[in-house]
């Protein structure tokens, strides 16, 4: 019961924090230089295409009304037109095309930075001081030193032009093949995964050390309990609270460095659909992406409390 | 000063930060004057030349010395990425402090802001300024600056929370000191190493904000040199010349290295229980 109330209090605060989030970003990109109009139809176009062109993208009513009026259409999952990037299709339509994209390197991204991040901080936990501690702690070190865009060419080097084993570019969506997106989507999502595997593993290894020496352990122990059974059932349970909290805090590390990666390797993801409309001060686009990123930060951190609080009932006081 | 100095001396990580960073200063700023070309010299006869000895990182596609420019560029990038995180401190801290002391809606509001901020990924952030002011230098330092305020503010208005019921603080009050001088004597001093800590973090995480948006062709315009924009012509040859990109990152990930380990030792030698709330 607790816990439903704090989850319905938490959804509240995450409708009013995209709200108030929509209306920041339509401001801003209101106090932006530079008129939309002359930006898509050029300084010379004839004044009643500007005219048409203003009434058809809201642009020739006053902000509150703007505002007003692209809310009222973005709850039904309308975003406008495009004004230069895809001129004139619908952004709602071009965010459903390139989210999966988007979702898909950045979910297999986690995959392989939670599967990495397992096994070296489990690693370095248990052999503390050891060999393999200081390996995988310095090679913590050095993945959260690498600019993931640099690191994508590196992988771009050795792995594709090198040894020809997967493609330098290119992106084969998963709506068309689910093996040909594992395939073509190795290379970015392992770029985006390895800082982000070293900040886990890192987190993992300290909250194991910390709980190993609570009280409960040091009783199981002396229960003679199985020392894995005691790992698995005491430390590694409890250890995975603040393991789930930092994976939670770093989405929106993945979705930044989405951003970058599905430039370098050419994926139709939203991320380069913000560049595009960066670029091309299609200021729509760039509102719409940017609202959807906040909804995406948002909704994972809920579902990651979610999560902490039915782990750990105390957090939904 | 001579404490704290041999307490990082004898942590093993931070120790090799100090070297690092040390190595990685001495050479950006001597580097310059120590290589016999400029940033900007074009050598038409040695275009696009593999790494060899008189051009440890190769020359680029109009044949200008890779090494010059990416010592050059780091200066550049650091400079930037420094600006920026100072002034995210310089308005983040107060903000916090204030926060911590008014409390009620005072705090409320600047959190709840803080959040919001924060609820966007940092690159999305930075993209979204750069669309709104434009591209260039000062923009990339403003971009920087807003993705570490509401860093700043919360982690100072945490530290805030825990030391202003102590002692020194309430004597203080009790002698009437004004506000700001709490602040600003009592207060800050004591929440400083923390402070210190991730604004080493954060200068190399604003390197690599700075080197991704020049990397797109949204930050630092050339022929400015800067990390980012010499990678983004590295990229444009990459093929034929994988050597510009891959060493002038490799570059990079050097000094972060360091300002990241310098950053951890610290971490440990101040407190213990911060190190999951500062992350990145």
């Amino acid at each position: 019961m607790a816990w439903s109330r704090y989850i319905g209090g938490r959804l509240l605060t995450l409708v009013l924090t995209v709200l108030v989030g929509s209306v920041v970003v339509f401001l801003v990109m209101k106090a932006a230089p530079g008129d939309p109009a002359v930006a898509a139809l050029g300084e010379n176009a004839r004044p009643e295409l500007v005219a048409a062109f203003r009434a058809r993208h809201n642009l020739d009513v006053p902000w509150a009304q703007q505002y007003g009026r692209w809310l009222a259409d973005a709850v039904r999952g309308d975003f406008g037109r495009s004004l230069t990037v895809a001129s004139d299709r619908a952004i709602a339509g071009l965010i459903a095309a390139r989210l999966p994209n988007t979702l898909f390197i950045g979910l297999m991204a986690l995959a392989i930075a939670v599967a990495l991040s397992l096994i070296a901080g489990t690693v370095a936990a248990l052999r503390r001081g050891k060999l393999a501690d200081t390996v995988a702690t310095s090679m913590a070190a050095v993945g959260i030193s690498m600019p993931d865009f640099w690191l994508s060419y590196v992988l771009i080097l050795v792995f594709a032009l090198g040894l020809g084993w997967f493609p330098s570019y290119g992106f084969i969506a998963p709506s068309q093949t689910l093996s040909g997106a594992l395939y073509s989507g190795f290379l970015p999502a392992l770029a985006v995964a390895a800082p982000l595997a070293a900040v886990f593993a890192r987190t993992l290894r300290t909250a194991l050390l910390e709980t190993g020496g609570r009280d409960y352990v040091v009783a199981a122990r002396s229960f003679g309990f199985h020392p894995a059974y005691v790992f698995l059932h005491w430390i590694f349970r409890n250890a995975l609270i603040p393991y789930i909290t930092i994976i939670g805090l770093q989405v929106r590390y993945i979705l930044g460095g989405v951003v970058v990666i599905e430039r370098i390797f050419g994926i139709a993801g939203i991320g380069s659909l913000m560049v595009d409309g960066a670029f091309a001060r299609d200021y729509p686009v760039v509102q719409a992406c940017a609202v959807v990123f906040l909804v995406i930060v948002l909704s994972v951190n809920l579902f990651v409390d979610a999560v902490c609080s039915w782990l750990d009932p105390k957090r939904t006081r | 000063m001579a404490t704290l100095w041999r307490a990082l001396w004898s942590n093993h990580t931070a120790r090799a930060g100090v070297i690092i960073v040390a190595l990685f200063l001495g050479a950006i700023s001597a580097g310059g004057m120590l290589m016999p070309y400029s940033a900007v010299d074009m050598d038409f006869v040695n275009l696009l030349a593999p790494p060899s000895l008189p051009h440890p990182f190769g020359t680029d596609s109009f044949g200008r010395d890779v090494l010059t420019r990416v010592l050059l560029g780091s200066r550049v990038s650091l400079a930037i990425s420094i600006t920026g995180v100072a002034l995210a401190a310089i308005i983040g801290v107060p903000a916090g402090l204030s926060a911590s002391w008014y409390g009620g809606a005072v705090d409320q509001l600047l959190m709840r802001f803080a959040d919001l901020l924060f609820a966007f990924p940092s690159f999305v952030l930075a993209l979204f300024l750069m669309v709104v002011l434009g591209f260039g230098i000062t923009n990339v330092i403003l971009a920087i600056a807003l993705v570490y305020v509401p860093i700043f503010a919360r982690l100072s208005r945490n530290l805030a929370l825990m030391v202003r019921e102590e002692a020194y603080v309430q004597a203080a009050r009790l002698m009437g000191q004004s506000t700001a001088r709490i602040l600003g004597r009592e207060i800050l001093p004591n929440i400083m190493a923390p402070i210190l800590v991730q604004a080493s973090i954060s200068v190399a995480f604003g390197v690599i904000i700075e080197a991704g948006l020049s990397f797109l062709g949204l930050g630092v315009q050339p022929p400015t040199p800067s990390l980012g924009v010499i990678m983004a012509d590295g990229r444009e040859y990459f093929n034929q010349g994988p050597w510009v990109l891959t060493l002038a990152g490799l570059f990079i990930s050097f000094g972060l290295l360091g300002l990241n380990l310098l950053g951890d030792g610290l971490r440990d030698l101040t407190d213990p229980k911060l190190r999951e709330r500062s992350g990145s």
